[in-house]
């Protein structure tokens, strides 16, 4: 009878645990949305020919919706803030769990990054993964010095003083997501144009880490592995700066392994990009109207290069889009 | 009476030693141009610094706030948020007209930078980086001669 009702306690305690885990973590549904954008991708059908995974420049500039409105494909962008190079990893391991894209679009601005750069960036990727071994070696491959693992197992540990500034998302979404993105394409119609740009530093070293190169390979050989045609992108975002020393190490590294490489900010004037009025943070990101205008360049040459398929004749994954079609441009009229 | 001196002593140990860590901690890096005296994590104002000649801001992927940008003739100062105040978080020196207040500026050679900040820096590729209490100073450099030279804070992440 004693081992029943300590048990019973027990039982209690660790639910109030669980609870209390629960409820502190940020939801990342109305503030801080980037956060959601990794685990949005467990709820989505997988029908994707095309993978995107990279930082914001991909979940900013490139939009899904066009993709499929413009050329029939079926795609998705994994993408998170600051994402880097050995996280984009782990999520293209995590994917191919789920289902094996066509073509995999990797966007090298993260090869300037050759160590972990703020809990808060890492946190937005990782939080609200699943539990899997990807997860486990993307928080130790990540993680600041200030950081523990432990407190990614039990965020209360992380984020025990938020219990004081608990707001209606946390309780509103406790225990359900709401969709913030379209196949991981942030939506923002903000306008701010680009006035001027800080001056541009000298390069500290040209080449990229090794240790890059060593993610990069890896990410180039799971997708031999699995016969996906991987591509490489570097989004037309005016800033952080894309030195040419940069671009020559990927044009080499292209070149070496046969693959395709992208570099958008060479081909400004034919997508029609105007960074006055198709960024909303002053050329870091594109708005609305011009990833719009960037996937309507990018989509012909995709479908064309690639030999996509056409699901605009699937009778399923049309249903499916034409759906989520309507509600973008509700979304849109809207306002977001 | 032995006992007294002997602790006297010590605190007299611990009294300098505190007395020198106090001295260390407010030597940081600070830059000066016409009488204006530019802290690292100061509160910035066009009142005090002017108004600039450009002005740019960048916004972080995700995180609420800008960082700034002030370009001065012969500088440029980025900002960082601070609740509702802008905080210098770096001094960007754009020609040889403005020297570090120990005297070194840009077209001068590797040389004379050692000799006036010594030998104790963080080299990579062709930057050298020098720490004080949280603040640095880098130094680029091109074939041995300095083209660019930047003050900034360290922040926590």
């Amino acid at each position: 009878m004693k081992v029943v009702r300590v048990s019973l306690i027990l039982l209690f305690l660790l639910g109030v645990f669980w609870f209390l885990n629960l409820l502190v973590s940020p939801k990342y549904i109305e503030s801080l949305v980037e956060g959601s954008m990794i685990s949005e991708y467990y709820d989505s059908p997988k029908n994707h020919e095309v993978l995107f995974i990279g930082d914001c420049e991909v979940y900013a500039n490139f939009s899904p919706m066009v993709f499929y409105e413009e050329e029939g494909i079926s795609s998705y962008i994994r993408g998170s803030s600051q994402q880097l190079i050995w996280q984009s990893y782990g999520i293209l391991k995590e994917t191919l769990k789920y289902e094996i894209p066509k073509v995999v679009i990797f966007n090298v601005n993260a090869m300037r990054y050759s160590k972990p750069v703020s809990e808060a960036y890492n946190r937005l990727t990782i939080d609200k993964m699943k539990w899997s071994k990807e997860k486990v070696e993307m928080i130790f491959s990540s993680m600041t010095e200030e950081e523990s693992f432990l407190s990614y197992v039990f965020p209360i540990l992380r984020y025990h003083s938020r219990i004081f500034e608990l707001s209606e998302e946390d309780f509103t979404y406790l225990f359900q997501r709401r969709q913030n993105t379209f196949n991981g394409f942030l939506i923002n119609q903000n306008i701010k144009g680009v006035e001027s740009l800080p001056t541009k530093r000298p390069l500290t070293e040209t080449r990229f880490a090794d240790i890059t190169y060593e993610y990069l390979d890896k990410i180039r050989e799971l997708c031999e592995e699995n016969n996906i045609q991987l591509v490489l992108i570097k989004a037309p975002s005016l800033y952080p700066y894309w030195y040419t020393e940069y671009d020559e190490q990927i044009k080499e590294y292209a070149s070496k392994y046969g693959l395709d490489y992208y570099n958008f900010l060479e081909n400004i004037l034919e997508i029609g990009l105007d960074y006055h009025v198709d960024t909303y943070d002053g050329g870091l990101h594109l708005n609305l109207h011009g990833a719009t205008k960037l996937s309507k360049y990018f989509a012909p040459i995709l479908k064309e290069k690639y030999s996509l398929t056409d699901y605009r004749d699937h009778e399923e994954i049309n249903a499916y889009y034409q759906k989520e079609l309507e509600k973008y441009y509700r979304e849109i009229g809207r306002g977001v | 009476m032995k006992k007294v001196f002997i602790l006297g002593i010590i605190c007299l140990f611990f009294l300098v030693g505190c007395g020198q860590e106090t001295i260390q901690t407010e030597e940081k890096y600070s830059f000066s141009y016409n009488n204006m005296e530019f802290v690292l994590g100061d509160v910035f104002t066009r009142e005090k610094f002017g108004t600039e000649i450009e002005y740019s801001e960048v916004a972080s992927c995700a995180f609420e706030g800008l960082d700034k940008t002030f370009k001065y003739e012969h500088y440029e100062i980025t900002t960082y948020p601070d609740g509702e105040d802008d905080r210098i978080y770096s001094i960007y020196l754009l020609d040889d007209t403005v020297p570090t207040k120990e005297g070194v500026k840009i077209t001068d050679d590797v040389s004379k930078m050692t000799e006036i900040y010594g030998n104790d820096y963080t080299q990579q590729g062709e930057s050298y980086l020098y720490s004080k209490n949280n603040t640095t100073i880098q130094f680029y450099t091109s074939n041995g001669v300095i083209i660019g030279i930047e003050y900034s804070i360290v922040m926590d992440n």
